[in-house]
């Protein structure tokens, strides 16, 4: 028994395995006797089967004869509000400065075309070239034969613009934010988010399953509230900290509210609580800034201080799509997580090539931006004066809500009178519209508007005509 | 469930070692592992054994016990993530025939090895104590217990 392994010989035969099984040490028989009855134990013990789901025949055409395919499209009755408003509402032509909707021709108000790039001759003209050199479609995600030396070119061109070493194109405004959201977090991580954020952003949240925080809207203090809270989380926790991932995710121009996040307060607490920031410019795109950039330029802050910013390629720039610049490594990151990018065609050929000379265009003349403040300033100043409403947002944000400053407990009454003054307007060849949300899926329903979207192209005398036909609309709809 | 076959199961890990020829392929592993410990030179019978035992221990535990979330599909969104291969097979359950026959196997390896090492003390504390790393996170108590925090996250 008392032998080391070096004394062992290299083999045996089997009369000495035996013999030394027969001289088998008392602590050694003990453990194996206990092992014995251990396999006993199982062998002889109930096995608990995993569930097996096995359908007799009978069982399975049971199952078949019960199924009722839901409809594809719900039944809606013929008096819906939207569907009235569909067939009232016919627009003719492009949605550009003016509009012919309800065949007159009206100031356009409703359409989020900042620099007036709808029906610019140059970009149809490039938009046309496009579409006899490459055809309509892409006819495949970007990954899969669907890369155009035009989707190249317009993520170089947008990454110069933005001071950014990279940038990527989604074929889809909306996927943008709701695709690059999910790509960084995931379950497990904690999200920071403005309670005034657009739905599209609410969208990429439930996407992400992350743990979502929301503070309000553009309130700091809630912010470190909430920050200092997980601050807290984390120390308790430090094992479980360093695996989670913290964002801030925030608007640059808020489509519901038309205010500016504040920035530099945001960039600090990042710095603080070590938190990424992702904000969403496709409000302030073209519109925030001396040469466009954004919220980053408006307060004269480094792009490289922000993690990632998305914008949507369908307001300032009026083409379709979206993107995100940010640092190369970030950016590569969505290339093969990107769901919006990996699984969806890419964005039309002529689309990106509209896009690229919208912002040829932007960049030759600052002019615009300029122009559109000054609009935005003047519009602002005169909404104002109307009695009954008041106006929501920045002075100089090219979206505007006109709210009720008295309104009553039924969203339905208010909106129906906001449906009338905006009705009234179009009479009076001014048109506006009603912002519509999807009342059920909103996070936080924001209160009924009319939402007015300015353009730069409009001349002085244009605005005062909008202001007088709203202020009039407003005064008959009040006297009602 | 079989390998290949078309299943509504997100997560193969709770049902693939019920897969047909799931355990005769592993102890085929397992022997065909011996055999190549046994064929270096200079071995002996009683360290072969030995080391067959360890290494299979050791792997076992690194396979069953360490490893969490489903390795190969990620079709499950990170369901399993917190759980190790152990916990998620047959869905939790314990003493399912899968979970009785990956318990008896390190047993009947440690009872091999003992033979074959003829007893002896030190092979018996080396194979003993792998045999525990093994066998004790196995226990339906240790479910879902990470002992001192260890790999919780």
């Amino acid at each position: 028994m008392s032998s080391t392994m070096a004394i062992l010989p290299a083999t045996w035969d089997m009369y000495d395995l035996v013999q030394s099984f027969l001289r088998t040490p008392t602590y050694h028989l003990v453990v194996e006797v206990c092992l014995v009855l251990l396999i006993i134990k199982l062998i002889f013990s109930k096995s608990y089967k995993p569930e097996k789901m096995v359908l007799s025949e009978k069982e399975k055409e049971e199952l078949i004869a019960e199924w009722t395919p839901e409809p594809l499209v719900p039944d809606i009755p013929e008096d819906h509000p939207v569907i009235q408003l569909m067939e009232k509402n016919i627009v003719t032509g492009p949605p550009g400065k003016y509009i012919n909707i309800r065949q007159k021709s009206c100031i356009n108000m409703a359409t989020m075309n900042f620099l007036g790039m709808v029906a610019n001759k140059t970009i149809e003209d490039e938009a046309v070239r496009c579409i006899k050199k490459y055809g309509v479609g892409s006819c495949g995600p970007r990954g899969f034969y669907g890369t155009m030396d035009v989707h190249l070119d317009l993520e170089s061109k947008l990454a110069t613009f933005m001071d950014c070493e990279e940038a990527i194109i989604y074929s889809y405004g909306f996927a943008t934010i709701s695709s690059a959201i999910p790509a960084y977090s995931k379950r497990g991580d904690v999200i920071f988010c403005d309670e005034g954020v657009s739905f599209a952003i609410q969208k990429g949240l439930v996407a992400s399953r992350s743990e979502i925080q929301f503070f309000k809207h553009n309130d700091m203090e809630d912010l470190e509230r909430l920050l200092q809270e997980q601050a807290v989380k984390d120390k308790k926790n430090p094992k479980k900290a360093k695996v989670t991932r913290r964002f801030i995710v925030v608007e640059g121009l808020y489509l519901n509210y038309g205010d500016i996040c504040p920035l530099p307060k945001i960039v600090e607490l990042k710095w603080k609580y070590k938190v990424r920031i992702f904000l969403e410019e496709s409000f302030s795109f073209g519109v925030l800034g001396e040469a466009g950039k954004g919220v980053t330029e408006y307060f004269g802050i480094e792009v490289d201080q922000i993690d990632l910013i998305t914008a949507s390629l369908e307001n300032a720039i009026s083409s379709i799509g979206g993107f995100c610049v940010g640092k190369k490594y970030v950016i590569d990151h969505q290339r093969l997580s990107g769901l919006g990018y990996c699984f969806s065609a890419s964005q039309p050929p002529l689309l990106a090539a509209a896009a690229a000379q919208a912002l040829m265009l932007m960049q030759e003349d600052p002019g615009m931006m300029i122009k559109l403040r000054e609009n935005c300033l003047k519009l602002h100043e005169g909404l104002t004066s109307i009695n009954g409403i008041k106006v929501v947002g920045l002075p100089h944000s090219p979206v505007k809500h006109l709210r009720l400053v008295e309104p009553s407990d039924d969203r339905d009454l208010d909106n129906q009178t906001l449906q009338l003054v905006a009705d009234r307007a179009i009479e009076n060849k001014v048109a506006c519209t009603v912002a519509r949300y999807l009342e059920k899926e909103e996070k936080f329903l924001p209160p009924p508007s009319i939402r007015i979207a300015v353009n730069c192209q409009l001349e002085s005398t244009e605005l005062d005509t909008v202001i007088s036909v709203l202020a009039k609309s407003f005064n008959e709809v009040f006297a009602l | 469930m079989n390998v290949g076959v078309a299943h509504s199961d997100t997560n193969p890990t709770h049902s693939y070692l019920n897969s047909k020829g799931i355990w005769l392929t592993y102890l085929l592993i397992i022997f065909i592992g011996h055999l190549l410990v046994l064929s270096i030179p200079y071995f002996s019978v009683a360290l072969a054994w030995t080391l067959t035992n360890v290494l299979h221990d050791l792997a076992m535990f690194v396979m069953l016990h360490v490893t969490k979330g489903t390795p190969w599909v990620t079709s499950d969104q990170g369901d399993a993530r917190t759980q190790t291969q152990w916990e998620q097979i047959d869905y939790g359950q314990q003493f399912t025939a899968t979970k009785k026959f990956l318990t008896c196997v390190p047993v009947a390896l440690f009872m091999l090895a003992s033979f074959y090492t003829k007893y002896d003390s030190y092979h018996f504390i080396i194979n003993i104590s792998f045999l525990c790393l093994s066998l004790i996170p196995k226990m339906p108590q240790l479910h879902g217990v990470r002992l001192f925090g260890i790999n919780k996250y």
